[in-house]
């Protein structure tokens, strides 16, 4: 690995620091950790503009940037499925999240295992999606961790020790996590989603302009000499259906992912999350350009260079000092601030649906709480493990995540609409959405297709074909969020109650 | 009739992104200085919130939202 540059490394160690201190002093209230509610969703207080950077700062992350350039870089155009992907989850999210918010807000739910347990009155089900999620969650923490990674390799080789400073920073960030709560990342997020929208849009302007005199020049040349860059494979194994069936899965699973759901239920108001759904998409301008950043760097690195650091070689060869300790910083925080929320969100399922739900019922109050918190350093801690100890372990987990988050797509958002779906349908799905996904993923049988598309259609047709094998019971009993959903049902139910 | 444009505006969004891909999959004409495909894509980042504010304008004039 080439010398780092000590002006590049200062700076982002000043940032990193800095950022630090803020998530610390976000919490210096003592009310941002009195429960649970407060603590993870911030009291539900959190208006539009807030929701959008939080949202914002969860979504985009190191991952996203150092990922997309470096599939751009081997794949071309395939690395475009991001687009139609996150445009549509937020269009998606228009038509459940704001009802799924009310219903979260009425019964004082903080977890999307929450809600399904007291919608399908199943402890059961609830632990497994908290198990799926935590499970999923964590190998997306482990990116978080090798991208900082990365970035400390690229500035510090020959300064530091990279090891040592990414153990010290991720135990900083779990440190204000237990801390602040969503706080921390709340105020922390605004400075990473204005430097991110500043650093990659100076990097989208001046780059072409340094290395081929301007943007037209540059797509000139990529036309040129790279057109297969330019569109999405017609043959291969990933072409046009893998992309749309990508995209499409991809959307549908975006709020399944703990980290989102918390950044959701912290809004204020259903209006503030239908205001996201409307502004988010236009996130995506930044994230379109950034893709061509790999194309950049296709033109520009030498042949050989590690896909993985392509965007990292390309801010290295391109700028001074400053410019790389700017850039630097912003994938740093890129990947620190998303792991903060995560590590909440994981923490939350492991706390209120694992050790709750599964192990100990009668825990509440100030213990569950500070259980929860606790659950911060248990998560980045393992996160850290995998990550250092076995970073090939994790591989599988990583690609299949989306495809297994997916999966509870049925029973979070079918059964907001779908009155009569049975608790028993809905767990046999998950369980055989999961199962095929992993199948078709182990046999490498995916025909040209998204696994998770696979998983989501027999999970699907495992519902509706063994719903009316428990439909009876599922009829005439009631809860709270049933009622909730869809209102007081009928005179039969209050017949069947009275006569049992 | 409101109701058909209800429909249109939820499903324009998936036909244009996801649908017409093996149409728009193409490099010209490059338009603003994107390859069709990149313009396409860019196209509907700004055009799938008008369709989000259409539904909820509509929905608030049906009285749909609280």
């Amino acid at each position: 690995m080439q010398q780092g540059n000590l002006t590049a490394l200062s700076i982002t160690i000043c940032i990193i620091l800095t950022v630090v201190l803020i998530g610390f002093l976000a919490g210096r209230d003592k009310a941002t950790r009195s429960s649970v509610e407060e603590w993870s969703v911030g009291g539900r207080r959190f208006g539009g503009l807030l929701v959008w950077f939080l949202v914002g700062a969860d979504l985009y992350t190191a991952y996203t940037f150092l990922g997309l350039t470096s599939t751009a870089y081997t794949a071309g155009s395939l690395a475009f499925f991001a687009i139609p992907y996150s445009v549509l989850a937020y269009f998606i999210s228009y038509f459940f999240l704001p009802k799924l918010w009310k219903v979260a807000n009425h019964h004082k739910l903080t977890t999307l295992a929450d809600y399904a347990r007291e919608r399908f009155d199943s402890k059961l089900l609830s632990s497994l999606i908290a198990i799926v999620g935590v499970l999923m969650l964590i190998p997306y923490i482990c990116l978080q961790l090798s991208g900082i990674q990365d970035t400390l390799q690229v500035a510090g080789t020959g300064f530091i020790n990279v090891k040592v400073v990414v153990i010290t920073s991720f135990f900083l960030v779990a440190l204000y996590t237990f801390f602040s709560g969503i706080k921390g990342p709340t105020y922390t997020a605004i400075i990473k989603d204005v430097l991110v929208w500043a650093i990659m849009l100076f990097m989208v302007v001046s780059l072409p302009i340094m290395h081929f005199g301007g943007w037209n020049p540059m797509i000139d040349k990529i036309v040129t000499e790279a057109p297969q860059l330019l569109t999405i494979p017609t043959e291969g194994p990933k072409g046009i259906p893998w992309f749309i069936t990508a995209s499409f899965v991809s959307a549908l699973a975006l709020f399944m992912w703990a980290h989102a759901a918390t950044g959701v239920f912290t809004a204020k108001s259903a209006d503030a999350i239908r205001k996201n759904a409307l502004y988010l998409p236009l996130y995506n301008i930044v994230l379109i350009l950034v893709v061509f950043l790999g194309f950049i760097a296709f033109l520009v690195l030498p042949d050989g260079t590690d896909p993985r650091f392509a965007l990292l070689a390309l801010i290295q060869t391109s700028y001074g000092g400053i410019g790389q300790g700017l850039a630097y910083s912003t994938i740093a925080l890129a990947s620190l601030i998303p792991c903060s929320i995560m590590a909440i969100g994981a923490s939350n399922l492991f706390a209120n649906n694992i050790y709750r739900d599964l192990i100990n019922p009668k825990v509440k109050g100030a213990k569950l709480t500070m259980i929860t918190r606790g659950m911060v350093f248990v998560v980045i801690g393992l996160a850290l493990l995998f990550g250092l100890v076995f970073p090939q372990a994790l591989v599988s987990l990583q690609l299949l995540g989306v495809s297994g988050m997916v999966q509870i797509f049925p029973a979070i958002v079918v059964s907001l609409f779908w009155r009569n779906q049975t608790r028993e349908a809905t767990i046999i799905g998950l369980l055989v959405g999961l199962a095929v996904t992993f199948t078709v993923y182990s046999t490498g049988t995916s025909l040209g297709i998204y696994e998770g598309f696979w998983g989501l259609m027999a999970n699907f047709a495992a519902i509706v074909v063994l719903n009316p094998l428990f439909v009876k019971k599922a009829k005439v009993s009631t809860n709270d969020v049933k009622d909730y959903l869809f209102g007081r049902k009928s005179k039969e139910v209050d017949l069947v109650r009275k006569g049992a | 009739m409101k109701k058909i444009l209800l429909v249109i505006l939820i499903v324009l969004p998936f036909a244009a992104q996801l649908v017409v891909l093996p149409f728009v999959n193409r490099i010209d004409p490059i338009i603003l200085g994107l390859p069709f495909l990149q313009f396409w894509l860019f196209l509907w980042i700004v055009l799938t919130p008008f369709c989000t504010f259409g539904i909820y304008q509509l929905q608030k004039s049906q009285g749909g939202l609280d």
